[in-house]
């Protein structure tokens, strides 16, 4: 199991867009991988549960993989948030 | 019984009973099925997923071709939702262990999710329970294969309530069976009541909750010439209808007598009646009908709902059918005016976070600030005018100052240069004017007006910035009035000043169709109207049972009254004794 702390650093925060990258991304792996913001959990592979956290700009986000592929998905997520989920240019 | 208040959308009284059209809100009633339709409509519901997946990856594909990949991934949000195991997985436990239909069982499910979006108190994440909703209703669409079906099935004239109505829909529609419509949502120009205007069957739209008041068999009546719908009347309210009915009747085919003659006064002056044309709902009515020409043509449709500005081309396909049509009439395009209520879904420089659209950037403001878009525009106008002889006018909507219509000018000017280079010209000369709905641009007309060579008077937005009244904020609507000394003196100074430099001035807007208003804006000495189809006859009528010595006295009286209720009681007073 791998767990890491991500800071969401996109000014947007995480809206539709980024929230349907973080699904998209997570569900390509078979790991289990939930995120956690202020002791809510949810499936990162729920686009609706990404949604519902209502992570704005500066929040920071607890990542847990679980599986046989949890390191790739970890480095995955992270990357998804270093960079910005692809919204600044 | 009921009445609603609503907008009228198209003309004419409706009498009959209801049909609802079926299935396109999220019902919160439960519908349940028995046993053994549970496999039918988890069926149904798969068919409905695949169905509204394939169109969203076609839609996908297009927006990425066209906007790129990061526009495209907006269409993958909803295809995520409606995968998403809370949402499809919900369904279908409702449907299996409820025994709830398809339809009700989206419906709660969607509800539900967006529910737990509403405890979020970050407005901003609270309102991606929108994208749910959407996700849904786009589901919910496909599951009514049968919408067709039911439309195709009405086998006796009856009377369409429907939360709404797109032009999908209307093909669908059994001819001569639809005696009126209403709808839950829309305005005036939306696109259900340009679809009741083609039809040429009366229409009332944004009544909010007709669809949940009308039960089906309920006797109605659509009064398209108020904007109400009568739900099961009494029987001197029926009575009453019947016999404006009958009235509204005999009119038209007296009116259809006058179409061959010429728009004058009684007293021999001559205006200018124009028509505000829409190819879309160009019906067989308006073909015959004579005018003196297109005096708007509104250009936005061509911008909206598409995922990429229309091209020079496509627009171009669309005024040279236009100029055609009316031949060597004026045909008056007016530019864009997309911003405020007409927000295209392409990007747009300058439209983010618009908090106050109607002050904001909109009209010529965002043309100029979009050189793109204007300069396409152009281009296809001028190439038109360079294959027919036509008389084209173009129209800057929402010029301020002086320095806008230069601009435009200037880019118009290097448009005629970039023809002139391959050799092409103008057949006829295309005139340049502006519209006039800005306070400023009317106060200081006299700095801009040796720049133009027309003008037409916005009257709807320049009396909704005279009176500083939003007309679809409830609380101050009544506020909203034509009859406002200061409207009156305004479009008499407009007036005043173009004539003094021999420019011709039209008034398009509401205010041209009102009979009450009439004789004020003949008096005022304006040069022509442009009105709908549907008004046309009507207008035409009023103007040829004016007298305009008359109207000049009338129009004098009224410039020198200091309050709405005096000059409105003499334009009624005047209307009671001509009727």
């Amino acid at each position: 199991m791998i767990q890491k702390e991500l800071k969401i650093i996109n000014r947007l925060g995480l809206h539709a867009r980024p929230a349907a990258l973080i699904a998209q991304t997570a569900a390509g792996f078979t790991s289990e991988i939930e995120l956690t913001k202020d002791n809510v959990t949810i499936n990162a592979k729920s686009i609706m549960g990404v949604m519902m956290l209502a992570a704005e700009f500066g929040s920071s986000i607890r990542i847990t993989t679980n599986g046989s592929d949890e390191v790739q998905a970890a480095e995955a997520l992270e990357k998804l948030f270093s960079d910005k989920f692809n919204e600044e240019f | 019984m009921l009445v609603l208040k609503g907008i009228p959308a198209s003309p004419g009284i409706a009498i009959g009973k209801a049909v609802l059209l079926p299935g396109q809100t999220l019902t919160v009633s439960k519908h349940y099925i028995a046993l053994e339709a549970v496999d039918r409509e988890l069926a149904k519901l798969e068919h409905a997923l695949q169905k509204t997946l394939q169109e969203l990856d076609e839609s996908a594909v297009k927006v990425r071709e066209t906007l790129g990949p990061e526009y495209a991934s907006l269409m993958d949000t909803h295809k995520l939702i409606l995968q998403d195991p809370a949402l499809k997985g919900t369904v279908i436990q409702k449907i299996k262990q409820d025994f709830l239909t398809a339809h009700s069982a989206i419906s709660l499910a969607v509800q539900e999710l967006a529910a737990n979006f509403d405890k979020i108190e970050d407005p901003f994440f609270k309102e991606r329970r929108n994208d749910i909703y959407d996700a849904g209703k786009r589901l919910l669409a496909n599951l009514e294969g049968n919408k067709k079906d039911f439309l195709a099935s009405i086998k006796k004239p009856s009377l369409l309530v429907a939360h709404d109505l797109f032009p999908s829909d209307t093909i669908a529609l059994p001819e001569n069976q639809i005696l009126g419509f209403c709808t839950d949502i829309g305005g005036k120009t939306s696109h259900t009541a340009l679809l009741a205007q083609s039809l040429n069957i009366p229409a009332v739209v944004g009544l909010s909750t007709a669809s949940k008041d009308v039960a089906n068999g309920d006797t109605l009546i659509i009064d398209g010439e108020n904007g109400l719908l009568v739900i099961n009347p009494d029987r001197y309210t029926l009575a009453n209808y019947r016999q404006i009915k009958r009235e509204l009747k005999k009119t038209e085919s007296l009116l259809k007598t006058i179409n061959h003659l010429p728009v004058v006064t009684q007293d021999g002056r001559r205006v200018h009646l124009y028509v505000n044309y829409d190819p879309r709902t160009d019906n067989k009515f308006n073909k015959t009908l004579i005018t003196d020409g297109l005096g708007l043509l509104r250009t936005e449709f061509l911008f909206m709902n598409t995922p990429v500005p229309p091209s020079e081309e496509a627009q171009y396909k669309i005024y040279l059918a236009v100029a055609k049509r009316f031949d060597m009439r004026p045909a008056t395009i007016r530019l864009a005016d997309l911003g405020a209520d007409k927000m295209p879904d392409f990007p747009l420089d300058e439209l983010d976070d618009d908090d106050n659209p109607f002050m904001g950037c909109r009209g010529v403001r965002l043309l100029l600030k979009n050189p793109d878009l204007l300069h396409t525009q152009l281009r296809a106008i001028v190439h038109t005018a360079c294959e027919v002889p036509a008389q084209i006018k173009i129209m800057i909507p929402m010029v301020s100052s002086v320095e806008e219509v230069r601009h435009v000018r200037a880019a118009f000017n290097k448009t005629l240069e970039e023809f002139a280079k391959t050799g092409k010209k103008p057949l006829n000369k295309i005139a340049l004017g502006a519209m006039i709905e800005v306070p400023a641009a009317a106060i200081a007309l006299d700095g801009m007006i040796n720049e133009l060579d027309f003008i037409s008077i916005g009257t709807n937005d320049l009396i909704q910035y005279l009176v500083a009244v939003d007309r679809v904020n409830p609380e101050v609507a009544h506020m909203y009035d034509p009859c406002h000394p200061a409207v009156g003196r305004t479009i008499h100074s407009i007036i005043q000043t173009a004539h003094k430099r021999n420019k011709f001035v039209s008034i398009c807007g509401e205010i041209a169709s009102d009979s009450k208003m009439l004789p004020l804006l003949l008096g005022w000495q304006v040069d022509g109207l442009s009105v709908t189809p549907r008004m046309y006859l009507r207008v035409k009528n009023n103007i040829r049972n004016s007298n305009f010595e008359h109207c000049c006295d009338l129009a004098q009286a009224a410039l020198l009254m200091g309050s709405s209720a005096e000059i409105r009681a003499l334009v009624e007073d005047n209307n009671h004794e001509n009727s």
